[in-house]
């Protein structure tokens, strides 16, 4: 207790925005990442399909929005305190920020992998893509579900 | 708004008039003709005419490649919303046209097929001069191997082997040899070795040692810089003809029209050649066998007035009814619903059209997971330009449909909750006017500051949703003369919710009534009458294990289902959210350093950015959760599915359609 009273409340509230923003920021990343790569195959050899390919990128895309979602909303809530807040109220603060931080970085990566798949359905049967892109949504809820844990949890904290 | 009644017609027509029949019914397009059933009588005096069926589909897919190849090459230029033309039955039942379309076809393959050959010889050419690059400084012929008493070796080494170094391994082997260098490059040193006959064997183990590969140019005369000017012309006459191959194509793109329309036809004439092969015939008469709509027989009937036939309609046996096939007929709220029906799979015949019960509930739930004025006024306005320019039907017509209901819902409940692009106006009224105390738009109830009864209320919802599928139950049950079905399956279930309910109540608001032991009582009678029901068709030792897997499945089904609804509240709160921090994200720069064009112009950028992605995700988000409320909890609780897609010969093209 000691040891985290000379960190200090503001610094750890600090910390748990930055995980919400840079983790699921990073999952984003890897998951459209993984898309992207799917992607850039199938329009080499069909450039014309290179819209729906950047649909299906951009999907893995929201959770890292909704970590800047609740970085921004923790930011906004800590920034006028930074230097009062108690490590208690920080560590409030870090909790909240958990969900989206955690389940964004990985569901962003399993959403990118089904999109990569989906990629495939782009390529044979390009008719049906809009069913892959109905898969990649029923991943996106539970992104949706961190992002709502997040958020009551942020909105319940009193600073 | 039902499951449209079928009939099945048995018609024996002259052979002579069948295709002039089969061309009526196609422009009436309301009857499905299927395999005659196998207890005909005289089977064996009856045969198939020869199918032209394959050579139609073959003619088919050409056309269908060609208008492909074309717009390939030249892409049509059309508005991006324009419904397709419109051409009477006449003009589709018209086969004139369809040699010259099949030439014209056969032109663009050709063509087509010429340039994707010159692609592959071009870049052999380019092959070609690049080997010879390392080479071009020596102008000896390349197909001089040597003389009477020499030879000539042509090769390469890694460039790290010196000249001097191959100087010694030559001079080791031989005296009468010589080396000449004629290039290197990053990678590998280009020699020229002149040797004696004798010592050739001799030298080539040497050089192997130094990872010489010796290089022969097959077929070539005359020098490297020759050979590669040859090259470089048959690359330039290649380009030339390429050139005026795709020219050839392109000049054919005034055709387009001509080739769709062709192509359609032969569509309509392969659809009537499907259904001919159905039939069965004798040296002067055809027997068919198909269903058509009830409600279509009388039209049916003065049509076949005018051909040499006779014929029946009867209505299917029940032992049928796996094979009759599924039209539902629906008005204009309820034909949205089709997107979700014919995406799942359709209800076997005899059982109930899941459209009108689910069109409330689907347009209810869609309108409060979006919840956003502006979002529901995007939605109106996009499904009634696309109704008006694209003149959609079918599917996309039950698309816009569904867009227009689910934007309505959308807009009434954004007044419902306030949201309006999520809470816009008042982040502008407080930018213009900091010591504005305007609260915001009015609203019932707003996700996020009533977050608990939002989520109370979508499980409210739920149980109304889940009881609707249940009572469809029920009384298809007690319609099918299963009433102790129901009795003993749905029954049990209510008294059990009744209970519950009373429960709830006594709880949450008048403790320690009377209430409290009524609702115990109907709970306990409830999970008697569960286990009973679910005990009474098994025997011995069954009983016991349905009965507790009755309770456990009653358990843990009800509560997964009931708290799936949740999403509706989810949903409705992240979209707000998202937006609203999008909305203070764009304001910030004008908050900053005041109102001016720079931080407006930043505000429309990020408000218009971010809300197109927001209601994009959100349009897909909410469907796909409503679908899954619909699919999996209320189908769950009494739809049948599996009906196949009543199919009648009409006329079907990809380019043209029918005017109705």
């Amino acid at each position: 207790m000691e040891f985290l009273n000379t960190i200090g409340g503001g610094a750890l509230a600090l910390l748990g925005a930055a995980i919400a923003a840079a983790l699921a920021c990073v999952g984003s990343a890897k998951g459209t990442g993984i898309t992207g790569e799917a992607g850039a195959g199938l329009v080499s050899e069909d450039p014309s399909k290179s819209g729906k390919v950047m649909i299906l990128q951009v999907i893995p895309g929201t959770q890292g929005l909704y970590g800047f979602v609740i970085f921004f909303l923790a930011y906004l809530k800590v920034s006028g305190s930074i230097a009062t807040l108690s490590v208690a109220q920080g560590l409030q603060v870090v909790s909240a920020c958990l969900p989206i931080a955690i389940g964004g970085l990985l569901s962003a990566i399993a959403q990118g992998k089904v999109a990569a798949a989906s990629i495939n359905i782009l390529a044979k049967k390009p008719d049906d893509w809009s069913k892959g892109m109905i898969m990649c949504i029923v991943v996106e809820f539970y992104a949706i579900l961190c992002l709502l844990a997040s958020f009551l949890m942020l909105n319940a904290i009193a600073i | 708004m039902a499951i449209l009644k079928m009939k099945r017609l048995r018609l024996m027509v002259a052979r002579s008039q069948k295709d002039e029949l089969l061309r009526a019914l196609i422009r009436l397009g309301c009857v499905q003709f299927s395999e005659l059933e196998e207890d005909v009588q005289h089977l064996e005096l009856l045969h198939r005419d020869e199918s032209e069926t394959l050579a139609l589909k073959s003619e088919h897919s050409a056309l269908i490649h060609a208008v492909e190849l074309l717009d390939r090459y030249v892409s049509e230029k059309k508005p991006l919303l324009a419904s397709p033309e419109e051409v009477d039955g006449d003009t589709l039942l018209d086969s004139s046209g369809k040699a010259d379309a099949l030439s014209l076809a056969e032109t663009i393959r050709d063509a087509d097929e010429r340039i994707r050959r010159i692609g592959a010889e071009e870049s052999r050419e380019r092959a070609v001069i690049e080997s010879l690059q390392p080479w071009l400084p020596l102008d000896m012929p390349l197909d001089i191997d040597g003389t009477e008493r020499s030879r000539v070796l042509l090769g390469s080494v890694p460039v790290k082997v010196t000249a001097d170094k191959l100087d010694d391994a030559i001079a080791q082997v031989t005296e009468e040899a010589e080396l000449f260098e004629v290039s290197a490059d990053k990678k590998a040193r280009y020699v020229l070795i002149i040797c004696a006959k004798e010592a050739v064997a001799d030298l080539q183990e040497a050089l192997r040692v130094l990872d010489f590969t010796a290089q022969s140019f097959p077929g070539m005369s005359g020098s490297a810089k020759q050979c590669a000017a040859r090259s470089t012309q048959t690359l330039s006459s290649l380009a030339r003809e390429k050139e005026a191959k795709r020219a050839e194509i392109e000049a054919l793109a005034s055709r387009r029209d001509e080739l769709k329309l062709a192509a359609d036809r032969l569509e309509a004439q392969l659809a009537m050649s499907q259904a001919g092969d159905l039939a069965l015939r004798t040296d002067e008469v055809c027997l068919m066998q198909g269903w058509v709509p009830a409600e279509k027989e009388a039209a049916l009937e003065s049509l076949l007035s005018g051909f040499d036939c006779a014929w029946e309609c009867e209505d299917p046996p029940e032992a049928d009814y796996p094979e009759v096939p599924v039209s539902l007929k629906n008005n204009k709220l309820t034909n949205a619903l089709n997107m979700v029906t014919d995406m799942y799979s359709l209800p076997a015949y005899g059982t109930v059209d899941p459209n009108p019960l689910m069109a409330p509930f689907f347009i209810l739930f869609y309108g409060l997971m979006m919840a956003d004025i502006g979002y529901g006024i995007l939605m109106i306005a996009a499904a009634l330009v696309a109704l008006k320019k694209l003149k959609p039907r079918g599917g996309s017509l039950a698309f816009c449909q569904l867009l227009l209901y689910g934007g309505i819902a959308t807009a009434a409940m954004g007044v419902l909750t306030g949201g309006f692009f999520s809470d816009i106006p008042y982040q502008l009224v407080h930018l213009f006017n900091p010591d504005s105390t305007w609260p915001g738009l009015w609203h019932l109830f707003s996700p996020e500051s009533d977050s608990e009864l939002v989520l109370y209320g979508s499980m409210v919802l739920g149980l109304l949703h889940l009881n609707t599928g249940m009572v469809v139950s029920a009384v298809q049950k007690v319609k099918n003369g299963d009433k102790a079905g129901a009795l003993w399956e749905e029954g049990p279930l209510w008294v059990i919710l009744v209970g519950a309910l009373l429960l709830a109540t006594d709880l949450l608001l008048v403790p320690g009534t009377v209430l409290h032991y009524i609702a115990l009582a109907l709970l306990v009678i409830g999970v008697v009458m569960l286990l009973f029901g679910a005990g009474r068709n098994a025997k011995g030792f069954g009983k016991v294990t349905a009965a507790f897997g009755a309770i456990y499945n009653t358990a843990t089904g009800w509560f997964g289902d009931v708290l799936s609804y949740s999403r509706i509240m989810a949903l409705m709160l992240a979209g707000g959210v998202v937006g609203k921090v999008f909305n203070t994200v764009a304001i910030m720069p004008a908050q900053a350093s005041g109102v001016n064009v720079f931080t407006m112009l930043a505000f429309v950028i990020i408000f218009v950015l971010g809300h197109a992605m927001n209601f994009a995700l959100n349009l897909l988000g909410c469907y796909v959760h409503d679908l899954r409320l619909q699919c999996l909890e209320f189908f769950g609780k009494f739809y049948s599915d599996g009906g196949k897609p009543f199919r009648p010969l009409k006329f079907g093209g990809k380019y043209v359609r029918v005017k109705e």
